[in-house]
């Protein structure tokens, strides 16, 4: 972007550059789009299936957050940026995967009452 | 109970002032409930009369609320937190005093001064004032105004966004405070769990208060965290390292990540409530799918994190009054910053120990009770390094040191209840009763409450330029002290007895001595009330002998006391330049400090605008026309938001532009005083001699 | 301030000198209102999964019945379409293109928006039709608040996008038209990362 020891901006240089960077996101993120519903569509196995869509997920967020939101480890603001994300990431897991941790376990409780392992899981007296 | 809804006034009729309970029938109850909304009244007509006999309207506007200064906004926060504590104070005494005469007989089970309807909506209003339009407002407040001088900014990041946050918070308060005077409120207790405050069981108004308010004003905090972020990320002095910023800041910021992270909890439980009850939807219900756990779990995902939103301010303001006012520096600093971090993080992975009764396994449970008793020990760190910052110390009793040792004394006991409470098979067996209420008291009021006065004696000079008097101070403080551990200690004991919380009514006469001493405690946190609002005034009164122009009347180490007071809009004459931890004790020990800076530049201050104003109209007019569904009202009202918001998009404002010569003149005048001064030594600081400028020559931690 | 360390990103490069400055405090500040955002959104994905059984389902229909693929994948496209589209408005702005440019790609993302909103509302009406009302059951309530809530958001996307396309017109391409556009760029490219998490779990996973 920026042409070594000056800090003269070359307009044609960056625009041309950023243009591949967005087109490159664009068809990273449709490919991961398509193979998504393709794996909905397919004869997979249930788990592979599920598997797939998250993977897919995953990879285009991460497409979206570099080419798009332009996240990065390199440069002091785009770094903060990412790391605010990421922090923000760990706390949503925390927050999401706990809610699920208990309401599942809730679930289970009310559904598997024929399951006496769980029976005795139960507090006396609750 | 269906009520026709009129297409002009909603639900709204002559029928829903409690003085319309009054003409039906006299008693206690109705008597109770119309005093109360006469003081409300009669408070406002006061209120109004005075403002504009002494002519006040005009700088009430100009100077306070259309202003986006931090400082200003953080003393209005102040403000309407003690307002809203003199009403949550008050419902707390009639709780205490309905209780001990709630004694019931075999031949009159159901006894007292109030109605237990009545009754339920008290303790629902007294916990939703107290958390969130008292506690949140102190220390936001407090925060708002500390938190820029100590960082050496001139304001906060988003000044406008601060005064819409401002606006907010009191939008969501005037709502529940209206509630006494316009229908009632909702009777489900402060965290107001379904499938009770579902439509089906309370079909009235009450629940809607409580949801819009809490709706508003927790978007209100949710920008305030975001403005305090950014404001440390970004509105730094030049050379304010992070591991440079005094233990308030740390604390802030920890506040601030909570307050991003947890608000958002809130508004989805709450959210999700309203839209089970305006629109029928099935989240919480307790057939076709819903499932009502899922409140629980959402709110107190919120709520924990909530908690320690209340207690971290307080432990900033404790580290500053225990280094300031025992002459030394902040034993493990360090350590201090890495507790209070870990408290931030760690407060979002324990919510679960607030309904272990649930019926989740035992194995969840199990995984959050080892988390809760985890988060006691970054705590107890924070105990021994401000005790060991006042070791060998010259500690002064002042009155923020009068609220530091009942904090030390008290806040430990709640703290080992809570961890009983992080048991769950002992939770078990005390959950639900008035054990669980005395804990969380006995963290909450000499952890928040003390911490926030001790915040406003130590700051006050600062905002107003006199010091709050010594005497009547210490008094208050110890009235607190008093007044709490006889209120609520019996608390504990009446829980092991087998006293649910909330109960509008007892049978068993061997509680009645427990409850005459919390009777007892109940009164004196009334005068502790009173000889607050009493030092204030006498202060006022004399504050041309208390005052303290030089600026710095405790000899403190951190930027704020470099300014004069009270401190002008612009806090500094120019950004000063930070070299060190306690930037200002190093350069009284440099010798000297008070010179002046060798260039002056204009200072661009944001201009006063009406915005926040108006948002905090237009989102009281959304939610108490939600509350009775007066749906144009509320149309109009949700429609001005992103109206107002588009109208000032459009138009460039200008900031306001304080010349150089200005303040170079203010800065000359003030330092001629100082100069003019005789410096006063620690020993006489709570006389009169204290006119704001210390002894340099005692300057030794 | 041409510090090439400063806002790097969505931004405006190092030729626009006092809203480079300004943009790097308001931006942050902004994508510190969106991770707010998002753990909304989060606590909603937990919500739509804790639902997501046959207890939640209350024998209301489910997945199988209502959802339509086809037109989800057609939301898909248009949103993604309408992310990338966004690229050319931030690099309009960054190049000082005219302002005629940066209305164009302005209008392609609303309408692009828009698009997405009628196949997103056509869906809601059909499957109300087929008894997949939000009063049905906790999954369809889940179901209803979440998706709901991100067409809220793309709306007031498209909201925003003429409110700044008046602003434009009307002041300019000045400094803070600059830094908004950048902020919308940031919420705009975070409805789509919403949108990622909507398709693939709301969706997909259940039909699985």
């Amino acid at each position: 972007m920026t042409k070594s020891n000056t800090d003269m901006l070359d307009p044609d240089d960056g625009a041309s550059h950023e243009l591949r960077n967005y087109a490159i996101g664009f068809g990273v993120s449709l490919l991961l789009t398509v193979g998504a519903f393709a794996a909905l569509l397919s004869h997979l196995p249930t788990v592979w299936k599920v598997s797939a869509i998250c993977i897919a997920a995953l990879l285009q967020v991460m497409t979206h957050a570099r080419n798009f939101l332009h996240l990065s480890l390199s440069g002091r603001q785009s770094r903060e940026d990412l790391l605010l994300v990421m922090f923000s990431t760990i706390l949503l897991a925390i927050m999401a995967g706990g809610t699920y941790f208990i309401m599942a376990d809730l679930d289970g409780r009310m559904h598997d009452m024929r399951d006496t392992q769980d029976m005795e899981g139960m507090p006396a007296g609750g | 109970m269906t009520r026709t809804t009129s297409p002009i006034f909603g639900r709204l009729d002559w029928s829903v002032t409690p003085y319309t309970d009054l003409l039906r029938k006299v008693d206690s109850n109705s008597l109770v409930g119309a005093g109360a909304a006469t003081v409300l009244v009669l408070g406002a007509i006061v209120t109004i009369a005075l403002i504009t006999w002494k002519k006040w309207w005009g700088p009430l506007f100009k100077d306070w609320l259309t202003s986006p200064d931090a400082k200003k906004i953080g003393i209005m926060y102040i403000v309407l937190g003690l307002v809203m504590m003199a009403r949550g104070i008050a419902e707390g005494f009639v709780m205490r005093t309905h209780q001990t005469t709630a004694l019931g007989t075999l031949a009159e089970p159901e006894k007292g001064l109030v109605a237990p309807e009545h009754f339920s909506q008290l303790f629902s209003t007294h916990g939703t004032i107290m958390i969130f339009f008292v506690a949140m407002p102190l220390l936001i407040g407090l925060i708002n105004f500390v938190l820029p001088q100590q960082l050496g900014a001139r304001d906060m990041a988003f000044p406008v966004l601060n005064q819409v946050s401002l606006g907010l918070t009191a939008a969501g308060a005037g709502l529940v405070m209206i509630s006494l005077l316009i229908g009632k409120f909702g009777t489900g207790g402060w965290t107001m769990y379904p499938p009770y405050t579902g439509i089906t069981y309370s079909p009235g108004e009450g629940v809607d208060y409580w949801v819009w308010a809490i709706l508003i004003s927790g978007l209100g905090s949710t920008l305030t965290g975001m403005n305090f972020a950014v404001t440390i990320f970004k509105n730094r002095a030049p050379g304010m390292e992070f591991m440079r910023m005094p233990l308030f800041c740390w604390t802030s910021l920890c506040v601030a990540i909570m307050l991003i992270y947890a608000m958002p909890a809130l508004t989805v439980s709450s959210a999700m409530l309203a839209l089970d009850r305006y629109a029928g939807f099935r989240f919480f219900a307790n057939d076709g799918g819903g499932n009502m756990m899922n409140y629980a779990n959402i709110f107190w995902m919120f709520g924990h994190p909530e908690v320690y939103i209340l207690i971290l301010p307080a432990f900033g303001v404790f580290s500053e009054i225990s280094s300031t006012f025992s002459g030394k520096k902040l034993y493990g600093y360090t350590s201090l910053v890495i507790a209070s971090m870990s408290i931030a993080v760690i407060s979002f992975t324990v919510w679960l120990h607030h309904f272990f009764t649930m019926g989740q396994s035992a194995g969840v449970n199990i995984a959050f009770g080892i988390a809760t008793m985890i988060i006691a020990i970054p705590t107890g760190v924070k105990i021994y390094d401000w005790m060991a910052t006042m070791w060998r110390g010259r500690v002064r009793l002042t009155t923020p040191i009068v609220y530091l040792t009942g904090f030390f004394l008290l806040f430990v006991i709640g703290g080992l209840s809570g961890i009983i409470l992080a048991n769950p098979s002992i939770d078990y067996q005390v959950h639900n009763t008035t054990f669980l209420v005395a804990h969380f008291h006995n963290v909450i009021i000499p952890g928040t409450l003390f911490g926030m006065l001790a915040g406003i004696h130590y700051w006050y000079p600062k905002a107003f330029g006199y010091r709050l008097d010594e005497t009547w101070g210490r008094r208050t403080a110890l009235l607190f002290v008093a007044g709490f551990m006889l209120t609520f200690l019996p608390l504990y004991v009446l829980g092991l007895m087998g006293l649910p919380r909330r109960s509008p009514t007892f049978q068993n006469p061997a509680f009645m001595p427990w409850m005459i001493v919390a009777e007892v405690g109940a009164c004196l946190m009334l005068a502790a009330l009173a000889s607050l609002f009493w030092t204030f005034r006498t202060s006022f009164k004399n504050r041309t002998k208390l005052a303290v122009p030089g600026g710095d009347p405790w000899n403190g180490a951190t930027l704020e006391w470099s300014t004069p007071a009270p401190v002008p809009e612009w806090t500094f004459p120019c950004i000063p330049e930070v070299t060190a931890r306690d930037d200002w004790g190093e350069t009284k020990r440099a010798g000297d400090p008070w010179r002046a800076p060798d260039t002056y530049s204009d200072i661009e201050m944001p201009a006063n605008t009406l915005h926040g104003l108006l948002i905090a109209a237009a989102s009281f007019g959304l939610g108490f026309a939600m509350v009775w569904h007066i749906w144009w009202l509320a149309i109009v009202s949700f429609l001005a938001i992103p109206g107002i918001m588009a109208v000032r998009g459009m138009r460039e404002i200008e900031p306001k532009i304080i010349p150089a010569s200005q303040v170079r003149e203010e800065d000359r005048k003030f330092r001629e005083r100082v100069a003019s001064l005789t410096p006063v030594t620690r020993a006489d600081e709570a006389s009169e001699r204290n006119q704001g400028v210390p002894d340099l020559s005692e300057f030794a931690g | 301030m041409s510090d090439n360390t400063l806002y790097p990103g969505l931004n405006l490069g190092d030729s626009h000198g006092e809203a480079h400055v300004g943009a790097e405090t308001t931006v942050f500040g902004f994508w510190v209102f969106v991770m707010s955002d998002l753990i909304i959104f989060g606590i909603l994905f937990a919500a739509y999964a804790s639902y997501l059984d046959p207890l939640g389902l209350a024998g209301a229909p489910g997945p199988k019945d209502l959802f339509d693929i086809r037109s989800v994948a057609i939301q898909t496209g248009l949103l993604l379409l309408g992310g990338t589209a966004y690229g050319g408005v931030s690099l309009s702005v960054k190049y000082n293109c005219s302002r005629a440019r940066v209305l164009g790609w302005l209008a392609v993302c609303a309408a692009l928006g828009a698009g997405f909103l009628f196949f997103e509302i056509k869906d809601f009406v059909s499957q109300a039709g087929e008894g997949g009302v939000p009063q049905a059951s906790g999954w369809l309530s889940s179901y209803w608040a979440l998706v709901g809530l991100h067409g809220v958001h793309v709306s007031s996307g498209i909201v925003w996008i003429i409110a700044m396309m008046g602003q434009i017109v009307w002041r300019g391409i000045d400094d803070a038209v600059k830094i908004r556009l950048s902020m919308l760029g940031v919420f705009w490219h975070f409805l789509d990362l919403v949108w990622i998490g909507i398709f693939s779990f709301v969706f997909l996973v259940p039909l699985a």
